[in-house]
């Protein structure tokens, strides 16, 4: 009896699971189907959720993949997003450790200011952060991406790597010191390696927040060949209200590949990032 | 630990390289926009700026256009962030009790999240288009509707569509950092519930919601933050349409600064948000401390 | 952005020469000119000093590597852009070796916003196709080059153009660009729908006003169908028919809108738009709607207000589509369309000479008969007479250029433009009467032409 309440009791919430599932898939799955159509059947009636069998066409992938400026797009996506990473990797792990474990004078004001710009939005120092890219020559250009991504996420990041340096018992710095170690061999013996596994969490979080930035990257860059993936697809919208979705769709698909890549590889870092700060409170 | 004056020297050039960075990059422009939020600042004093104290301030305050966005940017705040929370939540509890696919689902529910808001946003675009499928299913398949619902085309509708977006792209987010905090309750404490004779519903309540209560907490910073920075998504669907009517904080500031070149406008307005959302958050991260104290 | 306020305006422009070409393409510049006040002398010491020589003559090649920096509004994937690029640059490259020309797509709006914001930063690109409702505003802000005045062979080249073209950069006596292309816009319809209904094209706002409600309702299918598409509220698409009922924006000065932008007329041609949309007999600017092409290739839009580039965008999504052409229906003030087009100009961080050999290249006969395959009217006289014009149909858009008006060349337009797209919003969705709606905003406009 207690059993077969059990049972049915699992049957149901898989019942849920499952339909929510769905619900939070289907505009992905719309999404695929859709750059898998040709662009005529876009505003088709009845409109379909599936290619009809015989329709389905790879015109829009072909089209995207002939196109070099979108290859190009792409490497800058990457080049971008990678660069981000490995720089506020290294600054935010250094400016957690110091912070964790150093009295040094203006350390509580610093890490205040750091956990305050936490709750800007980026998005509000556009005008003033617009003027200086000027100043320092980097609009138009990757480099004028990099900076402004990776100043946006050290509050964050460090913020949650000093979590995971907390949690390193100060011991091994100690027996460190003691072997004749200074700050560094610390820093690049003990703290990297032992924090790894969250600094590589914070890493994935902020490889997302470089892809997929739009504001910003719309207002720096200018050319075709410099823009980064989000600006190409926003691309595609003309002026004279003619929108290929399946052009649009298919990039999409693409754009959320190296995504899809970097996070089922990475999943059970990913989880101990995003909670490290919260669970321990 | 002690500091000698060699491992000083050693920290301030680990700390250097991260405190560049942050100073240049964020603490300037922070103070810049300040300083620019107090000046007459556009396209037609492109050589002086002339200092007019809190004018900027007062017509942000003033301007009707203006305060749309703000109520906009509340609501959608409002609806979302408890949305976010309690489906999260409920999926990370409904996902924590089941014994296979946890990772599929995961997995599964996590998918919005990597989507960008770019793609995200042109996606509902498109299924909430006049014509679009989800209209065809409402009237012509389970005949919910008469007629064709015209989703974006008014103010609360428009709203309504980028509040679906963002609690559907929220979830997972949530229910990653709730699956955590609910592993981290003990398990002891659910079988001394049982053995006094609680039900599910009384666990829940005096067992799970007091187990995570921390990261309820947090969830509601980062979330609230989140909503205010609502950009993307308004941009892409609506683009502010009707008139400005869907337009929130952020995309009317954008609007005032990079196409009418009202910069010190755009300054004092987001000088304006960004005092309010650092007074909500001094507000919860008190509230905060105070739970962990307890 | 933040400027030194004691340089006076002359050398500042002269100082802005000389960032913007230290820190582009030419790598010889010298910073001891800066105070030069003459903005010939400008313009020299923006070059190498063999370039500066050259200049005179306009032939001579360039001494070194020149990337010219082109923004335009050709949406990316249109036949004119496949011409711009595939065509026409190549072709230019080839004539002027040492120039390489990097042409960047916008979004038309983007644009807009774009040289504002490069405006502010020495990154503004060499020359731009400019929307002519956006010279005022760019005049008054000093950035682009009066052409006349530096540019030692202009009346020759303003000579082979279209004089009604030219005069949408002419401002207080200068010429701030070269007519690139002109439009107008004319009506549209569906033939086999207007056939089917015993309908003939309207030639009347009170037609029109007819044939919108017979046409609306729902096809075969049970889809709704619409009489006419209009995709926006701003003066572009307004005008029309503010104009031909007799209304206007502003008075003829272009300084006051109050008792122009409010007066009967004006009101009653919004009033109209709004009666036929609570009809669902008009429908279009919504987000939500299907665009305009699509909604007439497949016979939801009725009608459209449109211009020439429209013929090559229905031959390519919807070839088998049958339509006709009208002019644009006549009220009380005549058949009166918008005037459109674009100005090619060129900015005063530019390469001059570089810059005005492509300018010159772009209104040459041979590039805008190219353009004029793909729907683009030249302003290139000789190019008008070329047989490829004459069999491109392009009749009916000259006709109706002959009565067309240009939108107010005031700089303060795409604010005007903003405020009035918002205003006849909330006139359409009930809102506010028309007549209250354009006293509000003809207080703001007067407000905004005082500035």
């Amino acid at each position: 009896m207690e059993m077969k309440k059990k049972n049915g009791m699992q049957a149901l919430i898989y019942v849920l699971l499952i339909l929510g599932m769905v619900i939070v898939i289907l505009p992905m799955l719309y999404m695929v189907s859709t750059s898998l159509k040709p662009n005529g059947a876009l505003y088709e009636y009845p409109p379909q959720f599936f290619p009809k069998l015989h329709e389905i066409t790879l015109e829009n992938y072909k089209y995207i993949l002939s196109q070099r400026k979108f290859l190009g797009n792409f490497l800058n996506s990457i080049a971008v997003s990678v660069c981000t990473v490995a720089i506020s990797a290294a600054v935010s792990s250094a400016l957690a450790f110091c912070i964790a474990r150093f009295r040094f004078p203006g350390r509580r004001a610093l890490f205040a200011f750091i956990i305050l710009t936490m709750i800007i939005p980026g998005t509000t120092m556009i005008v003033p952060q617009y003027e200086l890219a000027v100043k320092l020559k980097t609009i138009n250009s990757i480099w004028g991406l990099i900076p402004f991504y990776v100043a946006w996420v050290i509050p964050y990041s460090t913020f949650m790597i000093k979590g995971f340096v907390e949690g390193v018992p100060s011991e091994l710095d100690e027996a460190t010191y003691m072997d004749g170690g200074n700050v560094f061999t610390v820093y690049v013996h003990v703290i990297i390696p032992l924090t790894k596994p969250g600094i590589a969490s914070i890493s994935i979080f902020n490889f997302l927040t470089a892809w997929e930035e739009f504001p910003w990257a719309n207002t720096v860059i200018n050319d075709d060949l410099k823009r980064t993936l989000p600006i190409a697809i926003s691309g595609f919208f003309g002026q004279h209200q003619f929108t290929q979705w399946g052009y649009v769709f298919a990039l999409s698909v693409l754009s959320l590949i190296p995504i899809l890549i970097v996070f089922i590889s990475c999943q059970k870092f990913f989880v101990q990032g995003l909670t490290a700060g919260s669970v321990k409170g | 630990m002690k500091l000698k004056g060699k491992s000083k020297a050693q920290i301030g050039l680990l700390l250097l390289p991260g405190l560049l960075i942050f100073c240049i990059f964020t603490v300037y422009p922070i103070i810049r926009l300040f300083w620019m939020s107090f000046f007459k600042w556009d396209f037609g004093s492109f050589l002086s700026q002339k200092f007019i104290g809190l004018e900027n301030y007062r017509s942000v305050v003033t301007d009707p256009y203006f305060q749309t966005s703000f109520v906009n940017t509340i609501v959608y705040t409002l609806i979302t962030v408890p949305a976010q929370m309690i489906l999260g939540l409920l999926v990370a509890i409904l996902i924590n009790s089941v014994k296979k696919f946890k990772i599929g689902f995961r997995v599964a529910y996590y998918l919005p999240v990597i989507t960008s808001w770019v793609i995200a946003s042109l996606v509902f675009k498109y299924v909430f288009n006049t014509e679009g499928l989800l209209n065809y299913f409402l009237t012509n398949v389970i005949h919910v509707t008469g007629s064709n619902i015209r989703w974006l085309d008014s103010r609360w509708g428009g709203m309504t569509v980028a509040m679906l977006l963002g609690i559907w792209k929220g979830i997972g987010w949530n229910m990653v950092v709730f699956l955590a905090a609910l592993q981290a309750v003990p398990q002891e404490l659910y079988e001394s519930a049982a053995l006094d004779g609680a039900g599910s519903w009384q666990k829940f309540r005096y067992v799970t919601l007091p187990g995570i209560k921390g990261t309820v907490l947090f969830a509601l910073v980062m979330l609230t933050i989140g909503g205010f920075n609502v950009y993307t998504s308004t941009k892409l669907i609506t683009d502010g349409k009707p008139g400005h009517d869907t337009e929130v904080v952020l995309t009317w500031m954008y609007y005032k600064a990079f196409s009418t070149g009202k910069f010190g406008y755009s300054a004092a307005l987001s000088f304006i948000i960004a005092f309010i959302l650092g007074i909500l958050a001094i507000l919860e991260f008190r509230l905060m401390q105070n739970k962990e104290q307890q | 952005m933040k400027r030194d306020k004691k340089i006076p305006a002359i050398a500042l422009t002269a100082a802005m020469c000389l960032a913007a070409v230290g820190c582009g393409q030419s790598p010889a510049s010298s910073e001891t000119t800066a105070s030069s006040e003459n903005s010939a002398t400008t313009e020299a010491a923006g070059q190498a000093a063999t370039e500066a020589a050259a200049e005179t003559t306009a032939e001579a090649e360039p001494a070194e590597e020149v990337t010219l920096n082109f923004w335009h509004h050709y949406s990316a994937q249109s036949p004119e852009n496949e011409t711009l690029t595939n065509v026409l640059i190549p072709k230019f490259e080839e004539e002027n070796p040492g120039i390489t020309v990097n042409a960047v797509s916008h979004e038309w709006a983007d644009l807009h916003d774009k040289i504002l914001i490069s405006a502010q930063s020495d990154t503004l690109p060499d020359v731009a196709r400019l929307d002519s409702a956006w010279v005022p505003e760019f005049q008054k802000m000093g950035i682009l080059v009066p052409l006349n005045k530096e540019m030692s062979d202009f009346q020759d080249v303003a000579d082979g153009l279209l004089e009604s073209a030219m005069t949408t950069a002419q401002i207080g006596g200068d010429s701030y660009g070269l007519a690139l292309n002109t439009n107008t816009k004319i009506l549209y319809y569906n033939t086999e729908a207007f056939e089917k209904a015993g309908l003939q094209a309207p030639a009347t706002m009170d037609e029109f006003v007819e044939d919108c409600k017979k046409l609306s309702g729902t096809n075969d299918a049970g889809q709704q169908v619409w009489g006419y598409d209009e995709p926006g509220l701003a003066g572009w698409n307004l005008c029309p028919f503010i104009w031909s009922m007799g209304g206007s924006l502003t008075n003829e000065d272009q300084t006051k809108a109050t008792g122009y932008l409010n007066s009967k007329e004006t009101v009653a041609a919004i009033q109209m738009l709004a009666d036929l949309y609570q009809e669902q007999a008009i429908t279009g600017w919504n987000s939500g709607d299907i665009p305009m092409t699509d909604g007439f290739g497949t016979g939801r839009y009725m009608m459209l207000l449109e211009g020439p580039w429209k013929v090559s965008e229905l031959a390519g999504a919807y070839p088998e589509f049958k339509y006709s052409t009208a002019p644009v229906p006549a009220g009380d003030g005549g058949s009166i369309s918008v005037l459109g087009g674009e100005d090619i100009g060129m900015f005063n961080t530019a390469n001059k000479d570089a810059a005005w050999k492509f300018m010159k290249f772009m209104t040459s006969e041979y590039a805008q008969e190219e353009m004029a395959k793909c729907g683009q009217i030249p302003c290139n006289k000789e190019a008008l007479e070329s047989d490829t014009v004459k069999n491109a149909d392009f009749a009916p858009y000259i006709e109706q250029l002959k009565t067309a008006k240009s939108r107010p060349t005031v700089a303060s337009w795409s604010e005007i433009d903003s405020e009035l797209t918002a205003s006849v919003t909330s006139v359409m969705n009930g809102e506010q009467t028309a007549q209250e709606a354009m006293d509000d905003l003809a207080k703001k406009v007067d407000a905004l032409l005082a500035e």
